[in-house]
């Protein structure tokens, strides 16, 4: 024990002293988890709250312009500019905006699309009620329908195109069922000769009710927060590698792991005290990226990390991820001959692993063969068992698995450095 | 084991992984317990090869060695802990002073408490670093950084001393310390075995010698009688640059 104990206090006078390995281990961590849940969160909230600028040009001047004028700014999610710099907007002018990036989207309403409309809507209205109306569904069908257009910066994602193309459409959609709607009321009553108004509520009669598949009794409300600090503190905790293997490269390569390996004791014992100060330091950083969970990130206008009910399985869970992360960093810094080589590779692997493992984009939207390929990732367990805590309310039980996988892979891992190190030895 | 054999090394053989050409060819020699010997050679004759083996950190092919009378290949642990290193490099922790350096290795080596302490003030003062032990060992200068390797190695107290060219790249002062010092430590009982390019330290240093080169043993014996024996030879110098030749070694 005296040995052990030894070990341990060196490690850490040694990681106490290193003030830039501190910040790397203490300081990175927390910036990482800052930035990206910042970004990750306006992402999100490009649709849902940042109100971004449209071009909007409306040549229709009728309702179905307007319908999607008061639409869209109604939303609160878009603000429309109809002129740039005092000049009148014109397709030529959406153009060259977007394509030098000022703006991300351009809506032309055409001239006429409202009669368009209103056509199609009085055709197919006489089309039922007129029995003497030869005109047949082909040809209602025949119409010229109205092209909207809508323009957009080739640099726009693919998932936001597609959400103000959806929130178009139920404008528009809104419009058309309104004005065919008047038609047949108009129709009704002729035919019933009543004065009494038919009202439309183009919002619809279904309402919808947004339930969590959350364990019971939790009173976690999944936001981005919870979604990204736990899986980049997964990430963080991967990064444990680039100092700890370069403590070990650097004993190896200042002779004192010789001394040590001639010396009456254990060179085991040297590695178990390593191991434990780096699950701590681990353990350190996940506490202090919750503390910017729970602190820092409400400051700049996002919801407070909730940790969950279930506090045991929480700390079983990041000792798992941290023995994992730390037996990875121990297989690199034994198999690596040089710093450069752990911290290049170790480093792009861990990208790696992340992007595997579901920490850049969900593992659902993955293509089928990634998808089995991520459940490879030791990332991935961490990932889901701590999303099991935060997201699902889970407990002990649901994190078991998780935690047997991890804990798993740092006993190959061990076992393989350990080999590895029988095999280099000369 | 006799004082004429504390160390007993019979066809040493050692071939790296890769390497065509052995490091060690079949050495055998014995070194008499409380003498200072020598291993001397040039560049990549197998010395620190020897020297890693004879402390259990290479493994060796074949052959045998016996040191106090324990069997390499059954004793390593008794071996450890009769057995000090010095190596080559400076294998101590940069960031942590002198005293913390020491107390882990003390510890390591299995002590503790005052006696620890009492040890560690002892060999400070004797190789002059008690006034900075309490400074981080990157601030120190080439020769501290040295002395203070050399007190890592010894400070359990070992019978057998092992120094793997202790006095590299360091000045005069800090080499005529080590050295007075190595003759003290000897004069107590330890016997030290050690590699040196320094022919005239190890002239005035070793009792007995071995000149190894291509990992063949060319002479062994006393130093003064092998001086005595060569009657055309006035030095060490002469005698080593007779067997190993001239010829450039870069490795």
């Amino acid at each position: 024990m005296l040995q052990l104990f030894s070990s341990i206090y060196k490690e850490i006078l040694i990681i106490i002293r290193d003030k830039a390995g501190i910040a790397i281990l203490f300081l990175m961590p927390m910036v990482l988890i800052f930035v990206m849940t910042l970004i990750q969160d306006s992402t999100f909230r490009k649709l849902d709250e940042a109100r971004l600028e449209i071009l909007f040009l409306d040549y229709d001047q009728d309702s179905l312009g307007m319908a999607i004028k008061q639409g869209l700014q109604g939303s609160g999610f878009f603000e429309l500019a109809t002129t740039y710099e005092n000049k009148f907007l014109d397709q030529e002018l959406i153009h060259q905006l977007l394509n030098k990036g000022k703006f991300q989207i351009g809506i032309i309403i055409p001239n006429g699309a409202t009669n368009t409309i209103r056509n199609k809507a009085e055709l197919i209205v006489s089309q039922a009620f007129d029995s003497n109306d030869s005109t047949n569904i082909n040809e209602v069908k025949a119409q010229d329908d109205a092209t909207i257009i809508l323009y957009f910066d080739p640099a726009i994602k693919n998932s936001f195109k597609q959400s103000v193309k959806n929130s178009l459409q139920n404008f528009t959609f809104a419009i058309e069922a309104k004005i065919t709607f008047d038609y047949l009321a108009e129709e009704f009553s002729d035919i019933l000769s009543s004065p009494n108004n038919i009202y439309f509520d183009p919002k619809g009669s279904i309402r919808f009710e947004e339930l969590y598949a959350t364990d019971e009794h939790t009173e976690i409300i999944p936001n981005s927060v919870q979604h990204n600090v736990p899986a980049w503190a997964v990430f963080a905790m991967f990064f444990i590698l680039i100092p700890l293997t370069g403590n070990i490269i650097k004993e190896r390569d200042n002779g004192t792991a010789m001394r040590l390996e001639i010396m009456p004791s254990s060179y085991l014992v040297v590695l178990i005290a390593k191991a434990l100060v780096y699950i701590f330091v681990c353990f350190i950083q996940f506490c202090l990226m919750l503390l910017v969970g729970m602190v820092f990130l409400p400051m700049f206008g996002l919801p407070v990390l909730e940790l969950g009910p279930n506090k045991m399985a929480l700390f079983i869970m990041v000792i798992s991820t941290a023995i994992a992360a730390t037996s990875y960093a121990i297989l690199l810094g034994t198999i690596a001959s040089t710093h450069e080589q752990a911290a290049s590779f170790g480093s792009v692997s861990v990208i790696v692993l992340a992007a595997l493992g579901g920490i850049w984009v969900p593992v659902f939207i993955m293509p089928g063969f990634m998808q089995a390929i991520s459940i490879v990732s030791p990332l991935n367990w961490g990932l889901e068992g701590f999303y099991n805590i935060f997201l699902r309310g889970g407990g002990i039980k649901s994190i078991l698995p998780f935690v047997g996988l991890l804990i798993g892979f740092s006993i190959i891992s061990v076992f393989i450095a350990y080999q590895f190190r029988r095999f280099r030895k000369v | 084991m006799t004082k004429e054999s504390l160390i007993k090394i019979e066809k040493l053989f050692k071939t790296y992984k890769g390497d065509d050409e052995p490091a060690l060819k079949n050495i055998s020699f014995t070194i008499p317990g409380n003498e200072i010997f020598g291993l001397l050679g040039p560049n990549g004759a197998g010395k620190t090869t020897t020297l890693n083996i004879l402390c259990g950190y290479y493994k060796k092919d074949s052959g045998t060695v016996q040191i106090n009378g324990y069997s390499l290949d059954k004793n390593l642990k008794e071996i450890k802990k009769i057995i000090g290193v010095v190596p080559q490099d400076i294998a101590l922790y940069e960031t942590l002073t002198a005293r913390e350096n020491l107390r882990f290795i003390g510890n390591m080596c299995g002590m503790r408490g005052k006696k620890l302490n009492n040890r560690i003030n002892e060999c400070l003062e004797l190789l002059s670093l008690d006034k900075s032990s309490y400074r981080l060992v990157k601030t120190y200068s080439g020769g501290m950084k040295r002395r203070l390797n050399l007190i890592a190695g010894l400070l359990h107290e070992p019978k057998i001393l092992f120094l793997d060219e202790p006095t590299v790249g360091i000045d005069v002062q800090s080499r005529t310390v080590i050295l007075e010092y190595l003759k003290e430590l000897n004069k107590k009982g330890t016997t030290i075995i050690y590699t040196s390019h320094y022919l005239e330290e190890a002239e005035q240093l070793c009792s007995s010698i071995a000149i190894i080169d291509y990992g063949t043993i060319l002479i062994e014996g006393n130093l003064q009688s092998l001086i005595k024996s060569k009657s055309e030879y006035s030095d060490l110098e002469t005698i080593f640059l007779q067997l190993t030749g001239r010829k450039l070694r870069d490795n």
